[in-house]
This record gives C-alpha cells, structure tokens and sequence, in this order.
C-alpha cells in the first residue's frame, strides 16, 4: 500500500521520460498531473484507513533486501509522517499545476519533479536508517538538476552550493547513522529495535551532534543556510513551492525522528543549547529578512526564522510542543508554498522581485489585484493572525515550550513581531500606492495563476478555522516521541492507569 | 424559542462574517458588469439580522443570571482551547451596542461613499469587523479574545488602507498595524505565560487562580505590564497612540467605529482582565499612568489640532485614557458607564463631521465657517455630541464622569483633579471646534453646503436621539443615584470645569490664518502639541533606528561572514558560474555530481569493506579522549 | 525691460498655440484618435442623454423631497426596475450629482452670482412655504436654521442647470456619432467644428428653472434673469469639472497638516484634464463611475479596438479614461474656440496680440494638464519602461 506511494511516481518518471518528442509540453504536464495526482489520491486514501488513535508505525512492509549490509526495505507510516506525505503529494501537484507550459525539456524536467516527489515519500515513509538515507540522498539529484537547468542567472552557482551542502549533511547523516549501528551492536538498520540508552553519554552527544548538523543543514539552522536564499533566487517558482514546502521539512522530520527518537537522552542534555539555537535562527532570519529587496529572498529568509520555531519546540519536547512542531510543518509548508506561488506570479508577469521597483500592484486594472490579496493573505498567516493555520501552530509551539524554556520562547516571539515587520513592508512597497512605471503594462493574470494560490490559502483557512482536523492524526505518535518505551508502559499498564487519574 | 435564540447567540457575530463572505464577488472584482451596492445592501442586512437578534436575547438576558456556553475548539495533549462565550446583560449589551453602531456607521457609509467604486470592499472589511468586535463583546475566554483583537487589527489595517493608492494612507495603515502588533505580540507573551501559569484560558478559572496565586512580584509585574500592552496599543495610549491620528487618512465610516467602539474593545479586553491584573500593583500603577498622562497630553495636543478628524481623534485618546485609570483604581463600573457613553457621543461627533468633509471636500478648520445655519442635521448632531461627551448638561458623559468623581473622591484626589482638568480641555476643544467649523463668517470652502442627503442624515439624527436618550437608558439600567447619594460638591466641580471650558473656548481667540506664534517659546509649544510631541521623530531614532540597523547588520554578516567564509573555504568559489562555465547540456554538472553523490557511499562502502573492528577501535579512542 | 522679455518669452506650449492658431485642434489629428474620440462621445452622449433627463426630473419632481428614495428612478416606478436598481445593474447617476455638486461647490458665473440675490431668496421662500406648509416639524426646522431650505433650493437650480447644459451637449455628441457613421466627419477639426457650431447654436439659449408645487408653478430662475447656456453653464462647468474637480480621496491625503490640498480652489487641478487615468477602477476614485458607465455603450468599432490592447477587457475603465481625455481635449479646444475674442486667423495684428494673451492663459493651465500624454501614444508614454515579458 505504501510503496504504491514511491512507485508509481517513479514508474511515472519513466513513462514521462520516455514519452515520443513529438508530444507537446503541454500534454506532458497533463500526463505528470494525472500521475501525481492518482499518488495524491492514494495518500489521501491511506488517510482515511489511518488508525489515528494508535501510536505506532502502520501499513508496515517490510522485504529483506541486501543482508551483508543490514539494509532491509521496510516502510511504514504514523501519525508524524502522514500529513507530511500528503503535503507533498499536494504540493507537487500544485508545482506541476503551476509550471510554465513552455517550459524547455519538458520530459526531463517532469520526471525530475516526479522522482522528487517518490525521494521524499520514500524518506517519510523509510523504517530503516539506511533506506532512510537512500532518499535522502536520492532526493538531491532531482533537486539538483531542476535548479541547475531551469533555474535564474547564477543557478549553476546556486545548483553547486546546494549540493555541497547537501553532500556534508548526507556524509555526516552517514557516519551517524553508521555510528548508532555500530556502537549500539545492532545487527541491522531497523529503525524500531534501535536504542541508545545504554551508549556512553559522549557517544551520544557525538552522534547526536553530527545528526543536528546533518539536519540543520537541510532545515536550514543559521549558520548552515547560506545555501537556502540562493537556491531559491535562483529556482523557478515551481521547484520553489516544493523546496520550502516539503524539502526543508526533511530536515525538521529527520531531527524529531533520527535525533529526539533515537537520542532522548543526549537530547535532554543538548536541549537548552538547542533552544537558544533556535533563539538565535529565529531572530537571525528575521532581521536579515527586513533587509532584503528581493521579495523571494525575504520570503526564503523567513523560512529560516519560522524553521527556527521548529527547532525551539523539539528542544522542548513536550507533548504539546511536538504537536505544535507537525502543525508548524504542515503550516509552514502550506504559507511558503502559498507566498513561493504569489511572488512567482509577479516576477512572471513585472519581471523583477525588487520592491524598491514595484508598486502599487493592488490597481484592480492593470495591476494584479487577486495575486495581491491572496498575497496578503499569505503574509498575515505568516504572521500569526489567527483564523489561519500559522497563528494556531505557532500558539501550540509557544504554549508547549513555554514550561521548559520560558525566556527562550518568549525571545522567538519576538521573532513573530518581526515576521509582520518585513511582510508588511513587503505589501505595503509591492501593493499599495499608485502602480510604479515598472509596472504600469502588465500582461493579464488567467485563471489558472490564481487556483492554485487560491487553493493553498483556502486550506490555510480551513485548518486555521478547524485546526483538529489536522491534530487527530498526529497527537498520539507525537505524544508517544516522548516516552521511548511504549512497550514497557504496554506491560504495566497499572502505571498508565494511576497516571490518568493524577490530576 | 425563546431558549433557541438564546443558545445560539453565538450567531451573532457570525452574521457579519456572513456578510462579509458574500460580498467577495464584488470586492475581488469578479462582478465587473454591474455595481458594488448588492454587497452593501447584504452586508447591511446582515448587521440588521444581528442587531434584532441581539436584542432579543437581551430582553432575555435581563434580569437574568449570565449563562455560559462553551464550545471546545482544540483539544489535544492535554490543551484545552475552548471558545467560552457569556451571555449576560453586560456583555449582550455590549453586542448590542456595536452591532447597533455598526448598522449606523455601514448606513453613513451608503452615502459617504457613494462615489466609491470599491465601496464592496469597505463593506467587506466593515462585516469582518463588527464580527470581530461583537464576538469580542461576548466572549468569555481571553483566548478567544486575543483571537479577536488579532482580526481587529488585521482589518484596522486593511481599513485604514482601503485607499491604498494614497501616499499617506500607505505609512498610516503600516503604523496602524505595527503599533497595534507590537502591544498584540507583549500580550501574547503574556497569555502564553497565564495559560501555562494557571492551566486555563477562560475568565472564570483566570479569576479563580489570581486570587490565589503566589507569584514572584517581578514574573507578576512582567506579566502585569505584558497584558495591558495589548490594550495599550489597541486604545491609542502613549506610548502607542501615535497610530490613531494616522488612521484618519481611512475613510469616515470606520472612522466613526474606530473612534467609538474599536477603541473601547482594547478597553474592554482590560476590564475583563481587571481581576487578573490585580496580582499586579505595579501594573495597576502603570495603567493609572498611562492614562492620566494620555489624558491630559491628548487633550492638549487635540486643542492644536487643525484638522477636523485629528482634532476629535486625540480627545478619543483623552477619553480612554481616563477609562485606564479608572480600570487602574479598580473602579470598573465607571470605565464601562464612561466606555458607553463615550461610544455613543464620538460616534456621533464623528458622523457630524463626516457630513462636513463630504460636503466641503475639506478637514482644514481653518478653511471652514458659517456652516451652522444650513446644516440642521449636522449642527444639530455636533451639539448634541458635544453635550453628551463633556461634563456639563446631564447627559451620558457628566453621569460617567461624576461617578468617576464619586469613586475616587476620598482615595485618589489627585486622579480627581486630572478628571476635571480633562473635561474642561475637552469642552475648550470642542467648542474650538464648534466655532471654526459652524459659526462666523462663511469661507469660500463652505460657501456652498447643502445639507447631506438621508442615507448620511438619518443615521445623524437617530443617533442624535439615542444620545438624548442615554440618560433615560442609565436610568433603566439603575446607573444613576439618586438625589440623596450625590456627592454635590463633586457635581458643581464637574459642571463648573466643563463650564469653565465653554467659556474659554467661546472667548479664545481663533485666528483663521493660522499664523504662528511670532514668540518663540508660543510657538515651540504651538508646535509641540500640533506634531504631537513629535513622537513619531522619537520613534524614528529609536525603535526603527535600532531595528533597521540591527538587519542591516545581519544582513552583512549574513553576505558577507557566513557566506563569504562558505565561499571561501568552500569549493563553491572554484565551482561558481563566474569561474566556470558550464554547458546547458548539464553533462559535466552530472559529473560532478556523481562523483559527490558517490563519495558518500564510496566511503561507506570501504569502511565496511576495512576490518571492521579495527574501525571500531578508532573511532572509540575518538570517543574516550572526546569524553575526558 | 518687462515687456520685452513679455515678448520674446516662448511658451513651453508654443507648438499648441500654433496648432489652434493654424485651425487644428489640441489633439492631432489621426485617424485613429477620430475613431476614439467619435465613439468614446457618443457612448459620453448616450450616458449624458441619461444623466440629462435624470438631472431634470430630480430637480423638477423631487423638489425638497427628504426621503427621495426614488430619484433615480425619473418617476417610473417598478419591481423589475427597483430590483435591476438593487442589483446595481444601472447608471450610475451619483456622478451626475457628483459633477453637479462639484460645479455648485466651485461656483462662478451668472447663475452662482444670482442664487445669493435677494431676488432668488424672494421667490424661493414662495415655493418653499407652499412646500413645508403642512410639514409642521420642518417648519421648525427652518425656523432654527433660516439657510438650510435655501441652500437646498441652490442645489436644485443646479440640478436643472446641469441638466440642461448637458441636455445640448449630449445632442451634439449623438449628432456627431451619427455624422461619423455616414463618414461626413473624418477629422478632429472638424470634431472640434461640429461642437463649436453646436455650442454657439446653444449659447444664448436660456437657462430657467421652475417647480409646480399643488398645480402652482413657481419660477425660481425666470428668463428674465438672463442666465445663458454658454456663459453661466458651460463656461462654469468647464471650469468646475475639467479643470479644478475635486481632490480624490483615493489619492490625495485631505490631512489638513499635510497641506496637499490648496486652501484657494482657484489652484485646484483635479479635474478632467488632470486626472490620472491609472487609478481609475480603484478605491476613492470618482470618475471610475463615469468609466464604469460608458462601457456599457462603447460603438463596436472602439470595444474592438481595445480588444487589441495588452490588457484586452481586463483594464477596459482605464482605456476608456485615456481616450475620453482625449475627446475632452476636442471639447476644450472647441470651447477656446468659441470663447476667443477675435476669429483664429484674423490679420489684425492688435488682435493677434490679443489673441496670443488670450492662447497663452490658456496654455499656462495646460502645463500640468494631461494634454501631453494625451498627444503621446498613450500607450508609449504611460509605459515608457516598455517590458515584453510574455
């Protein structure tokens, strides 16, 4: 049932790739949405059959694979990783949907995007620390070439960086994960039977730490993310959209599963470090992001601040602040994708980002007035207005971290007072005031620019209306990262019992 | 029936979300053929909905003990968001109150606006409003209510920017929001603190706990002075009132909700804190301060104001500054009675001088006159205004006021003193007011001024009666002593200070060029209080200085160390386009990337290939000379 | 030496001079810009024709009504009518008000100057307490406040002087559009020739006013006032509306310490001539009205051509704006023209002097106009950062 979710994307990757030239662009981005979409479908399926209620791994296959090796190929979802797989189901049909329909290369580029979006399924579904790092890797390829080839004027430059970094990460994930196998005797790379417990506290701290640098490259951390405004400048708006939607929530899945799972001791001992980590990324990106000009850069460099919440809440790992976590995944995977799609929209259509050189863009004639509410749609959930899902995952981050890091989390709330710093500035040079010369003959916006924006704010409304449509899939895996031995609790179930008649 | 429309008084609010939905069409421009009014007219019959059943359930509440509804929104890992709503008469009336403004403010604004083609907008901001204010008013839960500030906020910014193609219009919808965020994100702080402090967010269990809590008098300080941040920005009080007077450059009819009751909902929010703020001295201590000083300082700056909305603005500042203090002395009583009757009479004052500017295409005091005798309904509604807000005939604003008077008297003399002082400045200003704008000779500004047509007038007069009427209304309501109980000798000092006041407005001299002063020290003060003090400059060498210069910094850090140490250390220099150019074909990128790719799994791959045992030892060594 | 260097100063706008000395027009004459300017008028005319008629029944029928909740409606009174009228599905009459408010506000002329004699106030007190004679309470009203039924009598005198002005001025439109149709007018000359004649055909036509309160009629404007077409409707209304206007909200701050609107009206450049077309469709924008009705009767001929545009539909209101500054430009020419004290090509040279003056005030308030624009490509010129991006 899983696997359908990374096979049929990349069988599609080889239809598409082998599709006759004499096909048009056009019907090739049909054929790429039909597959994506049927993968989107089966996420959605594998949704509702989801038991919600329990905390463990579900619809398990597991296949010995190469055995010298202890590589098994084993999958299996929770209530972390479901949500996160049908975010990326949606968003690269949305990436697809939003493609240039003249795009050069048109078989190459879809197969790329459609071998992505199995990488990053297959690295939310892996049940195996080596299969897990397979993805990882695999993922990059794609991703490499989609900025290398169709990306802006320094995508080569930006292509490069982008790969450096991400090889460091996937060395070091490497040698970790080599490390936790090695050190704790384990025969395989299973992820379930793996403990550190009984490790000695430096090996711990060691391999944890090599984990977090790992991670903090991918997420990005300040000062691993330099790779990040420079692989979205140069990205087009599509590769965009996935790249902070559901790439750089590898990284923040990845902490919580392989650092907070696998290390919950060393975790402990690191968190306060972490925490002001966290402080640091969030304040960082947000005062870089006030001065930037360019609308992309500034929506990547707020990525990095409101990435940085993520960090604050793992560091706390409470059970509430885990669940703020997914919410701030799935939230921040929606707005980005949201902003990515909008800003996209206006360098399409004016040419330049800058917002020194645009202005007055709400002109209900010759501006773009829908682009621009949806805009400040965007930029208010990003905000932290509630009604909208980022005010609710925020709430939950803070209110969950606020027991174990008081001062901590009240220094990244400042960090929410400053997302509406730049974000206004930000509407208010780009859409209001009278249209700049720049900008005074734009072509017309169709129908199909807008949906998909319209589409991803709808869903930003919707979960920030109802937001425990979204919790009731999460809470009790997350509830359940906290307490690594279920099964002990399994056994006494005694304990369990007093504890729910404490008060 | 009669229960039904009880339990359901949650709708209230959702009506004008209602309205608001509707009207997308039009205002997203998706309707090009035929007009915005349909929008309107949904909008407005949205607001009458609202307003009936309001008052339903207020005949039903009277009398009656409060019932709580409680709707768990969010309930997981031990978290338990609930929207608590109170249904008593109070928090009804206060429904009542600003779905019975906002039908007026949406009916001037059918006239106000006519000329408008937007006008779909403005009606869609103005139902997203009065939901957020009317769920304000009923809600039980200081969650919810930071919900709904956080709306208030959002659609004060989008109002005062609904000409977002005017210069001005720009900066002051930016300042609106920041000013109100930045007092929204310290009350944030604040609830996120409680919540973990006392486990819940309704008022009820927040009352509950502060009676018994035993903080650190520093933590109950910060968290005193974090809650009432957020009504401090959101009711215009120094330090953060500078965004009012920007927001006049919004069109009248949010003006006229902004002014009354956008105002007392920050205000509000502070009465239902009160129980909680007493765990803090200090930050009761700060509330009386911030608002003796916004109330004498704004009263000022008001008299030296020369633009008609500006003028009447910081006196709403004044105003609520004076429902600080008393929420600051713990008299709540008084800041609703003062809450109401203000509401009622700017409202009102502010749909006068609506009718001015629209028929004057003017807001200069300077360029107006004689506009008294051809203007009945907008004469009449000044006047009435006037009274209803100064402390002189018996209208709602002397009773409010005198039983502040009544409430400090013995405690707090001193704050009595400032009561007086503020209603004196403010009769001085509005009868300044008065003179420039209706009396004396014509200008050719207001040689030609109709009256304004009915959509504008009947909300003008009905609101003129209402104001009349207040007094009747405390009456009903058991607000007003009886004759026995009066403290007389605070009743003549309060009729004595707003007479004092008319009498010194009448007598002033109004120079219609508005010439400054020629003295030097006249004409710093005359400046002073025209610019406000000039915190805006303040601000601009402050807050905004030290934040545009701390991103700066970072920004160069950020290009210049991290990245450029990557650049340098890194392969990337080698590798970017500038020193290497590489074929579109991608081929020798495939290359390199293979060999980066493969580097990972080579190493991998020899490691386990090497003796194994031997790489163990190495690495343990590591380990030991890393753990000591 | 004033008057020297009076005479050999050069007017920046000595090309247009030239051109109205030498028969032509201020706007060139293509053929393109006749096709524009016939079409955008006779939609001007339908909606004017409209305007018209509603002007009139107002300020006959709806004499000091307060509650005239039907005065669109020019007393035919019906559902399908009351709920198209809901939908908004109709003319937008508040701009014909707007302009006539504005023309009241702004003054100057015969009939501004009449409205505050006592002979006005004379006879509209007749009308006005035939009017108010049942109404107790608004008896009282006007008791207290002795000038506010007076000033509503003012407004009404406009609302019939504005309708009749443009009663002439949408005849002349439609007859032009009728004349292009048969081909008989093919250039802005002669665009500019066809109002001249019509406004000179017009101009000692009366303007009167009068009211039937209980089958009584009372004349509040008698012809023998002497009020004329040209002189005390048009001339104002030129004035008023295509040069001073009113500041729009939508983008002029009314802040009185930001001091953007001048104390003297004299100085005012809001109107036709100087508007903006850009913001037009936004929010605080009055004319987008206008636009917003002329649409709906634009000739086929122009609706195509803005077909062809970048924008095709999509900025439709501003594409009508920049062309009906064009055609305004006709009827201002057309109004320099008939207001100049001595025939263009005269040979006088006293009154080629005079007429020189006469030009160059004129130009003076031309400066700052849109005239320029108006002369450009308007497409070139409002987007002189040319971007092809498609």
């Amino acid at each position: 049932m899983l696997s359908a979710l990374i096979w049929l994307p990349i069988i599609g990757a080889a239809i598409v790739a082998f599709l006759p030239g004499n096909i048009s662009a056009k019907i090739t981005r049909q054929i790429s949405f039909a597959i994506i979409f049927a993968a989107f479908i089966w996420s959605l399926v594998i949704a509702i059959q989801f038991k919600p209620e329990s905390s463990t791994q579900q619809f398990i296959e597991s296949l010995p694979w190469i055995d010298s090796l202890g590589l098994t190929y084993s999958l299996g979802v929770d209530g972390l990783s479901l949500p996160l797989l049908v975010l990326n189901g949606l968003l690269t049909c949305i990436a697809i949907y939003s493609t240039d329909e003249k795009i050069i290369r048109p078989r190459f580029y879809y197969s790329l995007v459609l071998l992505l979006n199995a990488g990053v399924s297959g690295a939310f579904l892996a049940q195996d620390l080596l299969l897990f790092f397979l993805f990882y890797e695999i993922e990059l390829v794609p991703l490499y070439f989609l900025i290398a080839i169709w990306g802006g004027a320094r995508k080569n430059y930006a292509a490069i960086k982008f790969l450096l970094y991400t090889t460091v990460s996937g060395i070091l994930l490497l040698a970790a994960f080599l490390g936790v196998v090695w050190f704790s005797g384990s025969t395989s790379f299973a992820y379930e039977p793996l403990r550190t417990h009984n490790l000695p506290l430096g090996t711990q701290l060691l391999l944890l730490g090599a984990i977090l640098v790992a991670f903090g490259i991918k997420i990005p951390l300040v000062p691993l993310h330099t790779w990040l405004p420079d692989a979205h400048v140069e990205a087009s708006t599509p590769i965009s959209v996935l790249l902070a939607g559901v790439l750089l929530k590898l990284g923040t899945y990845g902490l919580l599963r392989f650092g907070l799972g696998l290390f919950p001791e060393a975790w402990q001992n690191l968190a306060p470090s972490l925490a002001i980590w966290a402080v640091v990324s969030v304040l960082y990106g947000a005062f870089t992001a006030i001065a930037q000009t360019d609308m992309k850069k500034m929506v990547a460099y707020s990525s990095i601040a409101h990435m940085g919440y993520i960090l604050l809440a793992s560091a706390a790992a409470t059970p509430l602040s885990l669940l703020g976590c997914l919410y701030q995944m799935i939230s921040h995977g929606l707005i980005s994708a949201l902003l990515f799609l909008v800003v996209g929209v206006v360098y399409k259509k004016a040419g330049t980002r800058d917002i020194n050189l645009l202005c007055g863009l709400l002109n209900p004639e010759r501006g773009l007035p829908i682009i621009g509410s949806l805009m400040i749609a965007g930029v208010m959930a990003s905000a932290g207005i509630p009604g909208m899902i980022g005010f609710i995952s925020e709430f939950l981050i803070f209110r969950g971290s606020f027991e174990a890091f008081p001062v901590e989390t009240l220094l990244c709330m400042i960090g929410t007072g400053l997302t509406s710093v730049y974000f206004l500035l930000l509407v208010n040079r780009v859409f209001f005031g009278r249209l700049s010369e720049k900008v005074v003959d734009l072509p017309q916006v169709q129908w199909s620019e807008r949906i998909p924006a319209a589409i991803l704010a709808g869903i930003i409304i919707l979960f920030g209306v109802v937001p425990s449509w979204l919790g009731r899939w999460t809470e009790a895996s997350t509830t359940a990262m906290i307490n690594p031995q279920p099964a002990i609790a399994k056994v006494i179930p005694a304990v369990s019992f007093s504890e729910a008649k404490l008060p | 029936m009669t229960q039904f429309l009880l339990e359901t008084s949650w709708w209230v609010p959702i009506y004008g979300l209602i309205g608001s939905v509707l009207t997308i069409p039009w205002s997203a421009g998706i309707v090009r053929r035929t007009g915005p009014r349909p929008a309107a007219y949904f909008n407005l019959l949205m607001t009458v909905l609202a307003f009936l059943h309001g008052s339903v359930i207020f005949r039903l509440t009277w009398n009656q003990e409060p019932v709580e509804i409680v709707f768990h929104w969010f309930q997981a890992a031990g978290l338990d968001l609930s929207f608590a709503l109170d249904i008593s008469p109070v928090t009804v009336g206060a429904m009542e109150l600003i779905t019975g403004m906002s039908l007026l403010a949406q009916m001037f604004a059918l006239g106000y606006l006519e000329k408008d083609w937007a006008m779909a907008r403005f009606f869609t901001l103005m139902g997203f409003f009065e939901a957020a204010m009317s769920g304000l008013a009923i809600s039980n839960s200081l969650f919810l209510s930071y919900a709904f500030l956080e709306m208030l906020t959002l659609s004060t910014y989008l109002l005062v920017g609904f000409w977002y193609a005017q210069p001005l219009v720009v900066t002051a919808a930016r300042d609106a929001f920041l000013t109100k965020r930045v007092g929204d994100v310290l009350l944030l702080m604040g609830l996120v603190a409680l919540a973990t402090m006392a486990g819940s967010l309704n008022f009820p269990d927040l009352y509950d706990w502060a009676e018994t809590a035993n903080l650190n008098p520093v933590v109950a300080t910060l968290l005193g002075l974090a809650l009432i941040a957020g009504p401090t920005g959101k009711c215009a009080q120094f330090p953060l009132h500078l965004w009012l007077d920007e927001a006049m450059e919004g069109p009248n009819p949010a003006s006229i909700l902004r002014n009354s009751v956008v105002v007392a909902c920050g205000a509000y929010i502070l009465i239902k804190l009160q129980p909680v703020l007493n765990i803090s001295p200090v930050a009761l201590n700060a509330l009386i301060v911030i608002g003796a000083v916004t109330a004498v300082g704004a009263s000022l700056v008001a008299m030296a104001q020369i633009d008609i909305k500006r003028a009447l603005s910081h006196s709403t500042s004044a105003y609520l500054g004076v429902v600080f203090i008393a929420v600051g002395t713990q008299w709540t009583g008084f800041a609703l009675m003062l809450l109401f009757a203000h509401a009622i009479a700017k409202a009102l004052l502010f749909m006068s001088i609506g009718s001015i500017i629209v028929t004057t295409n003017n807001q200069n005091l300077l360029e107006m006159g004689g506009l008294g005798p051809k203007m009945p309904a907008t004469t009449t509604a000044f006047v009435v205004g006037t009274a209803g807000l100064v402390g002189l005939l018996p209208l709602g604003g002397f009773w409010a006021l005198r039983l502040g008077m009544d409430d400090l008297w013995t405690e707090r003399p001193f704050l009595v003193v400032v009561l007086l002082l503020v209603n004196c400045l403010s009769a001085v200003n509005l009868t300044r007011v008065f003179r420039l704008a209706f009396l004396g000779k014509t200008q050719p500004k207001t040689r030609r001024a109709p009256e304004v047509p009915w959509q504008m007038s009947v909300p003008m007069v009905s609101l003129s009666i209402v104001t009349l009427l207040v007094p009747v209304m405390m009456q009903r309501l058991s607000l007003l002593p009886g004759w026995a109980y009066v403290n007389q000798t605070a009743l003549l000092l309060l009729c004595f200070s707003g007479l004092i006041g008319v009498v010194l407005g009448v007598i002033i001299e109004l120079p219609r060029n508005w010439s400054r002063s020629t003295k030097s020290p006249l004409r710093f003060v005359q400046d002073l209080l025209a610019y406000d003090f000039y915190i805006d400059r303040l601000y601009r060498v402050s807050v905004v200085f030290v934040v545009s210069q701390i991103s700066r910094l970072s920004n160069a850090i950020d290009r210049y160390v991290i990245d450029g140490l990557v650049n340098l250390v890194g392969l990337a220099t080698i590798f970017s386009g500038e020193s290497l150019k590489y074929s579109i074909s991608g081929k020798s990128q495939f290359y390199l990337l293979t060999i980066l790719v493969g580097v990972s799994f080579l190493g991998f791959l020899m490691i386990w290939l090497f003796d194994q045992a031997t790489f163990r030892e190495i690495i343990e060594k590591v380990v030991l000379a890393l753990n000591g | 030496m004033k008057t020297t260097s009076l005479k050999t100063r050069i007017h920046p706008l000595k090309p247009y001079i030239d051109q109205l000395k030498s028969g032509n027009a201020l706007l060139v004459d293509t053929p393109d810009n006749v096709m524009e300017v016939v079409g955008i008028l006779k939609s001007y005319g339908v909606v004017l024709d409209a305007y018209q008629k509603n002007l009139i029944y107002i300020a006959e029928h709806q004499f000091l009504e307060l509650f005239p909740f039907f005065k669109y409606f020019d007393g035919d009174i019906n559902l399908n009518k009351l709920l198209r009228h809901w939908w908004h599905d109709r003319i937008n009459f508040e701009y014909a008000e707007y302009c006539m408010k504005t023309m009241m506000w702004h003054g100057g002329g015969g009939l501004d100057q009449y409205l505050d004699t006592p002979e006005f106030k004379e006879r509209t007190r007749k009308a006005i307490e035939a009017k108010i004679k049942t109404n107790l309470p608004i008896r009282l009203v006007d008791r207290l406040f002795p000038e506010f039924l007076l000033e509503q009598v003012r407004q009404q005198a406009y609302y019939s002087a504005l309708g009749q002005f443009w009663y002439v001025m949408a005849e002349i439109f439609l007859t032009m559009s009728d004349l292009y149709d048969r081909g008989k007018i093919t250039t802005i000359p002669e665009v500019v020739d066809h109002i001249l004649k019509g406004l000179v055909a017009a101009a000692n036509k009366p303007i009167t006013y009068a009211v039937t309160i209980d089958k009584q009629v009372y004349e509040i404007i008698p012809q023998s006032v002497g009020l004329t077409f040209l002189m005390d409707t048009a001339v104002p209304y030129v004035e008023a509306v295509f040069f001073r206007g009113t500041p729009f909200p939508g983008t002029v701050s009314y802040n009185a310490q930001a001091y953007q609107i001048s104390p003297d009206q004299s100085r005012f450049q809001y109107g036709a001539l100087y508007a903006d077309p850009l913001p037009i469709g936004g929010a605080g924008i009055p004319p987008t009205l206008l636009m917003q009705d002329m649409r709906h009767f634009l000739p086929d001929y122009l609706h195509n051509y803005y077909q062809t545009t970048k924008r095709k539909e999509d900025d439709l209101r501003v594409q009508i704006c920049i062309t009906f500054q064009k055609s305004m430009f006709c009827v201002t020419t057309a109004a320099i023209l008939g207001l100049a004290p001595y025939p263009m090509n005269t040979t006088d040279p006293t009154e080629q002097k005079a007429n020189q003056k006469y030009l160059e005030g004129w130009m003076d308030r031309f400066l700052t106009s849109q005239l320029m624009v108006a002369n450009s490509d308007p497409n070139a010129s409002l987007y002189s950062n040319k971007t092809e991006n498609s």
